[in-house]
């Protein structure tokens, strides 16, 4: 309404007078930017005063609320930025680029690794028992920060398909096995295919939360040890709930869902996997993967002969830089007649291990560690389940937000690749530039070990990060959840950002926060 | 000290003339900008602190200014932000009231004064330009004095002579009037910058102060306009309001959008007598009793009503 910007014009007269005493023109000297036939219009008017040391600010906040006939004006008064939360990215104008203090309560990954992943059944850790996958990741993250093992307040491995108590035992064995001492509990953690991220979360959580000081989030998948199966019988009341009953679909079968609903054609999904390889292959052959994977000493058994051979495993053994679209498009579909998700376009079933040493960054100053990364946020989402792999495309925005940043300063993302349709879908749905996405391939070439897909996508993500620089600031992690849910998590480079260059373009001026649009 | 919490946000505070123990306080919502206002009728309890509303109305708009009629001593009439004057009588239950609305001005009323001499005549001032003369049993306004080139933020009856009246404006100009003349009687270019408010001398009837956007109040006598008597300097941001005490010859309250009341001395050369912190918002409305001498009221936009003495803390309990 013209009257109440026209009181808000002349009361902001009073405090920012205009030079010319006697001029008043009623469009006013202030940018006020009204347009009453949008659906939104907002205008901030900022009347900054200094006087020895006081800053005072007056804030005018109108927000137009969507109707013909009457306008609802908020208008808040306050000082000091007292508004806003503190969000743990920003300052307080919302510019991410202006954040540069670090506080000692900040949760740190001063060290990530994982180990090379490999085909189930007939890769290279064909034969190769769990615990002894997890073992070498776990000492590692000692060997290579130094750290006093019994300094670990807990070990949290994300794991999913073996047993519970059983891959808990296995994994408190591997901790032995590692040259933990007894003294470190150990626990696991099952989000499905999120697992390994959740628990790293789970470990930052516990660190900000105060039950200890430094924690190894990892994650531990043999899918040749326990292949994807359901156990007994099902429940005929899944019948009675339809979401209930899509809990069971096989992911493929999501997959298909996902390309019809949302018309993902057998081409784009089928280029997303040539990329993919031609990445990791490429990653591959220039080195980029050697900081972060640790060579496992493990066997070979030859199935007909019973031989065993010692080999040492330090290679992705699931690409393969020869795909191309052609032998792509030979492959048949392989869950739906018509369909369009073939073993191509999938990731591939591995086995593989990762770990995470997260800290609080005081306790890493004191031990001298560099900072690989900072953990600032995580978000767990729901999406309906017959249509699991959008999980990102909700995750993502939640966790950004979260973190008070756009998708916009997130300058390298690691979106696990479960099958090409729902990873085109989410980065469609998001508009984010793909040359920011797994730059260095994704799951479907180098493989998704359920619950060590989250711990390697760190791994990966913050390695990548530290080779790029100082530009690099803020990257994300995210995956797609069977059973219908998402989850993503925000992190920042390790040891200092170059604050200029994160400075992103402001489209329209008008001497307006962030906040205002 | 007393202290009223009112739902909007205040911009007057007046004393009334008849009970020492009442004041008319006039809010409105959202800072005065949309929504609507409130006008509460407080009664000092006589024997412990505290305040307590006694009779509240309701308005459409945002009330700016508040005045107690000086002839009936349960009247009070009502600037109100959508350009109408409503007289109240808080004798009556709150849905007989308004007795009167007067829609006449086109813009904001911006204040209302009462005729302390005639007590039958008041004078409102609106962002129209225009100040009206009123009477309270005609139905219309009875004069429109259409000098001013921009809002006119107060209006304020001369207390000795009561014909005469001042009234303050955004276009940098004082201008006084006499009802019986045609048009100002004399302007003051008194401010580089806007006006916000005016206040005659209550003992000396050629002396009035004014306030402005440039921090200062001016001191003036009319009969030597030229140059003003005193300037006060002391607020750190547009001074909304000045009052003149009428119990001290020499003595003035202003408040500011420093969020400060301030007592002045302009006779003396270290003019700033006292200050008071107590608001959180700008403060925008104060008074000083008529009846009992050094009881002072001011209200702001942090919804609170301060009623204390001059030289105590207004926030003591």
């Amino acid at each position: 309404m013209e009257k109440a910007i026209e009181r808000q014009r002349v009361l902001l007269e009073h405090l920012r007078p205009s030079s010319s005493s006697s001029s008043h023109s009623f469009e006013g000297s202030l940018s006020v930017s009204y347009s009453p036939s949008l659906s939104l219009s907002r205008s901030i008017a900022i009347s900054k005063l200094q006087d020895s040391g006081l800053f005072e600010y007056l804030f005018v906040h109108l927000i137009d609320l969507i109707s013909t006939t009457t306008y609802m004006y908020i208008f808040s008064l306050t000082r000091f930025f007292e508004l806003y939360q503190a969000s743990a990215c920003l300052a307080g104008d919302s510019a991410a680029y202006q954040r540069t203090s670090l506080y000692g309560d900040d949760v740190v990954i001063v060290a990530a690794h994982r180990t090379a992943l490999c085909k189930s059944k007939r890769g290279n850790f064909k034969d190769t028992y769990p615990d002894d996958l997890l073992a070498p990741v776990l000492r590692a993250l000692i060997e290579k920060t130094n750290l006093n093992p019994s300094d670990v307040g807990d070990i949290v491995v994300g794991t999913v398909l073996a047993p519970g108590s059983q891959r808990a035992s296995e994994c408190r064995m591997s901790a032995f096995y590692a040259g933990f001492p007894e003294t470190v509990p150990v626990r696991t953690v099952n989000r499905q295919c999120s697992s390994g991220l959740q628990a790293v979360a789970d470990v930052a959580a516990a660190i900000k939360a105060g039950f200890y000081d430094i924690g190894i989030g990892a994650g531990l998948e043999s899918m040749t040890t326990n292949p994807m199966a359901w156990e007994g019988s099902v429940n005929p009341a899944v019948k009675k709930f339809e979401q209930a009953q899509n809990c069971l679909l096989p992911m493929g079968v999501t997959s298909e869902n996902v390309a019809q609903r949302f018309g993902v054609s057998r081409q784009e999904q089928d280029q997303a996997a040539v990329d993919s390889h031609r990445k990791a292959a490429a990653a591959t052959a220039a080195g980029k993967f050697k900081d972060e994977i640790i060579p496992v000493k493990t066997k070979l058994v030859d199935p007909k002969t019973g031989d065993e051979k010692p080999i040492t495993v330090s290679v992705d053994d699931g690409i393969r830089p020869s795909t191309t679209l052609a032998t792509l498009g030979k492959l048949k579909p392989v869950f739906k007649k018509d369909g369009t998700t073939t073993a191509g376009n999938s990731s591939q079933v591995s086995d593989g291990a990762g770990a995470v040493l997260l800290m609080r960054r005081s306790v890493a100053t004191q031990k001298g560690l560099p900072v690989l990364g900072v953990f600032r946020t995580f978000a767990a989402v729901g999406v309906d389940p017959a249509i699991m792999g959008v999980g990102p495309a909700v995750a993502i925005p939640a966790a950004v937000k979260a973190a008070g940043l756009e998708l916009d300063d997130i300058d390298l993302f690691e979106i696990n690749e479960a099958f090409a349709s729902q990873f085109v879908y989410c980065r469609n749905k998001l508009g984010l530039d793909a040359e920011k996405i797994n730059v260095n391939g994704g799951a479907m070439a180098i493989g998704h070990p359920l619950g060590a897909t989250g711990a390697r996508c760190v791994a990966t993500l913050l390695h990548e990060m530290k080779r790029r620089g100082k530009d690099c600031r803020f990257g994300v992690v995210s995956m797609c959840i069977g059973t219908g849910m998402g989850a993503a998590a925000v992190f920042e480079r390790g040891d200092g950002v170059d604050e200029l260059r994160n400075a992103r373009k402001v489209e329209s001026h008008g001497l307006l926060s962030k906040d205002a649009r | 000290m007393p202290v009223f919490k009112a739902p909007f946000n205040g911009y007057s505070v007046k004393f009334s003339p008849f009970y020492e123990s009442r004041l008319a306080v006039a809010t409105a919502q959202n800072f005065g900008i949309l929504g609507n206002g409130r006008i509460h009728v407080l009664e000092l309890s006589p024997g412990g602190p505290g305040v307590t509303e006694s009779i509240a109305f309701d308005t459409a708009d945002a009330v700016y200014d508040v005045c107690w009629s000086e002839s009936h001593d349960s009247v009070l009439i009502a600037a109100i932000g959508d350009g109408s004057v409503k007289i109240y009588d808080t004798a009556l239950p709150p849905p007989s009231n308004p007795i009167r609305s007067f829609q006449e001005h086109a813009r904001e009323v911006h204040s209302v004064d009462y005729n302390p001499t005639r007590r039958d005549s008041f004078v409102t001032a609106s962002w129209d330009d225009t100040v009206k003369l009123w009477a309270m049993d005609r139905p219309a306004s009875i004069r429109t004095f259409k000098e001013h080139a921009y809002c006119v933020y107060q209006a304020v009856w001369n207390p000795k002579h009561g014909d005469v009246f001042a009234s303050a404006s955004g276009d940098c100009t004082l201008r006084i009037w006499d009802v019986r003349e045609p048009g100002s009687t004399m302007i003051i270019p008194a401010h580089d910058l806007e006006i916000l408010s005016c206040d005659w001398n209550k003992y000396d009837d050629c002396v009035l102060a004014t306030c402005s956007v440039d921090k200062t109040i001016k001191v003036w006598d009319v009969r030597s306009y030229r140059a003003p008597l005193a300037v006060l300097n002391g607020h750190g941001y547009a001074v909304r309001k000045v009052k003149f005490s009428p119990h001290r010859r020499n003595l003035i309250a202003s408040c500011s959008y420093d969020m400060s009341v301030c007592l002045w001395d302009y006779m003396v050369e270290d003019a700033l007598v006292g200050r008071y912190d107590h608001h959180t918002e700008f403060a925008v409305g104060i008074d000083m009793s008529v009846l009992v001498e050094g009881l002072m009221a001011s209200t702001g936009w942090d919804e609170l009503v301060y009623v204390w003495q001059q030289g105590m803390d207004p926030r003591a309990s």
